[in-house]
């Protein structure tokens, strides 16, 4: 009896120890499926990820920030919109990019590795790492918000800007975070 | 074997979890209090009944709300921030302190509500016995009051921009009905739900807010609305939309009166949501065959004259105090500050000196600001003292400050200046004297009281005047029309107003300067055309008056008692064909324009004896 019960219960153990070989670590999915490795697409760049989600009012609004933020570092620092909610379909995400003029590459992250390996607990929230994978920082992109519906008219930090600057500058040795407000991503907590 | 080994220590796990939780259920079933040490929380009996009270009504599909909580898989995946958003009381916004007074529609989360939110959050959200659930909320689709009587559309659409600070929109709604409509409820649809925080709708017998509109039917920026009136017509009713209310309905005897082609103007507060959106009101009217027989007041009490907040400020008070003349019924509160205001406190002393509050609001914010309906009959004795008394914070930890770092900011309309205002909805009773004259006392008291705190505010001294011309009192009314014009010279209704009290003290000499005035300021302002056309035939100067009788009929067509004048005006002067035909003309547009019907009887006389000569 305790031999059967035993083999029941490690039945689904046994699969998922058997998973992860079949993709490489901390892969994220791009909107045709494939498994990408961002940090491989832009070899030697800092490298930005926003954690953003189709239905997050506050991630929304900052939709037209994150766009000039990554105008303005185009050059030296490559950015990625980043959907870490597994229920949001490519076709969703696609179609938020529209609506809300996007024109960043979007990833999907359904299994939530990059978010654990970018630390972030919210959306939007801003990751920023070394060109060789070292998280720098991780938080707000500004203070604009300061709670949950309660922002103030312009925001009086620009901590993800300072972040990439810093990170420019090879200033930045230990990785800093300011925390953002936002929409939890579940599962991470 | 060597599987066996390999996991034991997760099945292990595994087991022990199971073991745990066992004794939160009894026969299969969850059971309240059992003592388990912790209290298992389900969403099946604990959860949902708050969630689909409190929460559903925004947050369901097509509301305002950013997503849906009407089946366990929705709220599940919101648990911790549910938890979190409500031990903070940012959600369900709520303003208003728990206090006796009760008010309709009430959001307001118990300490242990609140604490199952928690605790089920940190149980990981069970779901629990499918057989607890309370039904899901049915929720009335499109019109929540039922298919309106009569449906407006906004002229155009307002384009906002995906970025920027709060935004401010009005449209206008031009009504073109028959005849007099009652209004019981007006139901607003704001457009896109998500990016409308609230919408007020104020009506505008005199089209005083078109002047505003650069292209007609546009609409027009701006945060707070001035309704101009040159007859003494205060607002009565509060049309207020915010997320997720069903508009209220008044009873059919406190209907609002909407005259033909009186405009309805829609203040929208809009907040961008990241992509342009279009923004397309449509308010639906709900009438009754009934006139009105109660006639509700909007007692207002404010004082933007003392706000001058220094920077840094945390503890700016403001008061303003009113003493009740005439007994009344509080129907509805609708307090309201901009971005410094903290603490919004209402209270009433009553005659046996005992105190309650009417509204507190101990964190104001103004995006969730809204017309409170009472639960229960309030009755405000005559002789009961309401206060006013707002505290305002302009330092830096006021997040919601226009300004960084702060700055000195005064009363004003624009969202970077600053108002204490309360408006109570009243209905005055009257014990002792007629309703009707209980509201006339009222509305005088509370001009006298705005001229007493303020005689050098514009609006308190020209409402004055309104209300004392409007019982007769012309000579009291003069000083307060000469008051107003002189704090503003060119202000063309007041310019308007005080030439009409000229005429009717009997100096039309006099009332001359300040219609001219009136319509110089504003050209094609009718009623100042019209009181010059009387003014002029008051001294017989019958040129001047037929000329200004004959722009009245241009820019008004249908006014029957401009063309009665001008047909009287032009008999006077002996055209008696031309005369004949716009007494004809009057009596045309108002079969009961007696004035009109008399002259006409006249000229006709004079016609037919001249052509017998």
């Amino acid at each position: 009896m305790v031999a059967v019960l035993f083999a029941t219960i490690c039945l689904p153990v046994a699969l998922l120890v058997a998973t992860p070989p079949q993709t490489a670590p901390n892969h994220v999915f791009d909107l045709q499926g494939h498994a990408v490795d961002p940090f491989h697409t832009a070899p030697g760049k800092i490298v930005v990820f926003l954690f953003i989600r189709t239905d997050c009012p506050i991630s929304n609004r900052y939709a037209p920030t994150i766009q000039d933020l990554s105008a303005r570092y185009s050059k030296q620092v490559a950015f990625f919109l980043v959907y870490p909610i597994a229920s949001e379909t490519p076709e969703q995400i696609r179609k938020h990019l529209e609506e809300y003029r996007y024109h960043l590459p979007a990833l999907r992250d359904p299994e939530l590795k990059l978010a654990r390996e970018s630390q972030v607990r919210v959306t939007p929230e801003a990751a920023v790492f070394s060109p060789d994978r070292k998280l720098l920082y991780h938080g707000r992109i500004d203070d604009w918000y300061v709670e949950f519906a309660r922002a103030r008219r312009a925001p009086t930090t620009h901590d993800l800007a300072s972040a990439i600057d810093s990170a420019l500058s090879e200033k930045s040795s230990s990785p800093t975070s300011a925390p953002a407000i936002g929409c939890f991503i579940p599962g991470l907590t | 074997m060597r599987v066996v080994a390999l996991v034991l220590p997760i099945s292990a796990l595994a087991v022990t979890l199971a073991i745990a939780s066992a004794p939160r259920t009894v026969n299969g079933r969850y059971q309240r209090g059992e003592p388990t040490g912790t209290d298992a929380v389900t969403f099946n009996r604990d959860i949902a009944p708050i969630v689909f009270r409190y929460c559903a009504p925004c947050h369901r599909p097509g509301e305002a709300a950013p997503f849906s909580l009407l089946t366990y898989a929705d709220t599940a995946k919101f648990a911790d921030q549910i938890a979190y958003i409500t031990e903070k009381r940012i959600m369900p916004p709520w303003l208003p302190a728990p206090d006796e007074q009760k008010f309709s529609g009430e959001l307001h989360l118990t300490d242990a509500q609140i604490h199952l939110f928690r605790q089920w959050a940190k149980q990981g959200a069970p779901e629990g016995d499918r057989g607890d659930l309370p039904p899901t909320p049915e929720f009335t689709p499109g019109w929540q009051l039922g298919k309106p009587d009569a449906i407006l559309h906004a002229q155009k659409p307002y384009s906002l921009p995906p970025q920027g600070t709060d935004n401010y929109w009005n449209f206008i709604f031009r009504t073109n009905f028959p005849a007099t409509r009652w209004v019981r409820a007006i139901e607003i649809r704001p457009g896109e739900k998500r990016v409308v925080h609230h919408a007020n709708l104020l009506v505008d017998r005199l089209h005083s807010s078109r002047s505003q509109e650069k292209h007609s039917g546009e609409g027009f920026a701006g945060m707070e609305l001035r309704i101009e009136s040159d007859t003494f017509d205060p607002d009565s009713h509060f049309f207020f939309w915010k997320p997720g209310s069903v508009p209220h309905m008044e009873p059919a005897d406190m209907a609002l009166r909407l005259d033909p082609g009186d405009d309805l103007v829609l203040n929208v507060h809009l907040q961008p949501s990241g992509k342009p959106e279009s923004i397309e009101p449509t308010i639906g009217l709900y009438f009754t065959g009934q006139s009105a027989s109660k006639f509700p007041f909007l007692l207002e009490l404010q004082n933007d004259k003392v706000l001058n907040i220094p920077p840094d400020a945390t503890n700016f008070e403001v008061n303003d105090d009113f003493t009740l003349p005439t007994e009344v019924q509080l129907l509805a509160i609708y307090p309201h500050a901009h971005y410094l205001g903290r603490d919004l406190l209402a209270s009433a002393t009553y005659p046996d000196g005992t105190t309650k509050n009417l509204i507190h609001i101990p964190r104001w914010d103004l995006n969730w600001q809204a017309v409170f309906y009472y639960e229960d009959e309030v009755i405000l004795p005559a002789g009961t003292h309401i206060s006013m008394h707002y505290i305002y914070d302009n330092s830096a930890a006021n997040i919601a400050n226009p300004f960084h770092p702060p700055q000195r900011v005064k009363g004003g309309n624009r969202t970077t200046d600053e108002m204490a205002h309360l408006w109570l909805q009243v209905l005055p009773h009257g014990t002792t004297t007629a309703p009707e004259q209980a509201r006339l006392l009222l509305q005088e008291s509370i001009a006298r009281h705005d001229v007493t705190r303020d005689p050098e505010d514009f609006a308190a001294q020209y409402n004055l005047g309104a209300m004392l011309q409007s019982k007769g009192d012309s000579t009291e009314a003069l000083r307060h029309f000469q008051a107003a014009v002189r704090l503003r010279p060119t202000e063309p209704v007041a310019n308007n107003a005080l030439g009409a009290a000229l005429i009717a003290v009997g100096n039309p000499q006099e009332a001359v300067a300040p219609l001219l005035r009136a319509i110089r300021t504003r050209p094609g302002y009718a009623p100042a055309h019209y009181n010059l056309g009387n003014a002029y035939a008051s001294m017989r100067k019958f040129d001047e008056a037929i000329r200004h009788f004959s722009e009245v009929t241009r820019l008004s067509p249908t006014d029957s008692m401009a063309e009665a004048n001008l047909g009287a005006a032009l008999a006077e002067t002996g055209n008696l064909t031309e005369a004949r035909r716009h007494l004809e003309r009057a009596l045309r547009l108002d079969p009961q324009n007696t004035l009109a019907a008399e002259n006409l009887v006249e000229v006709k006389r004079q016609l037919a004896s001249s052509q017998s000569r």
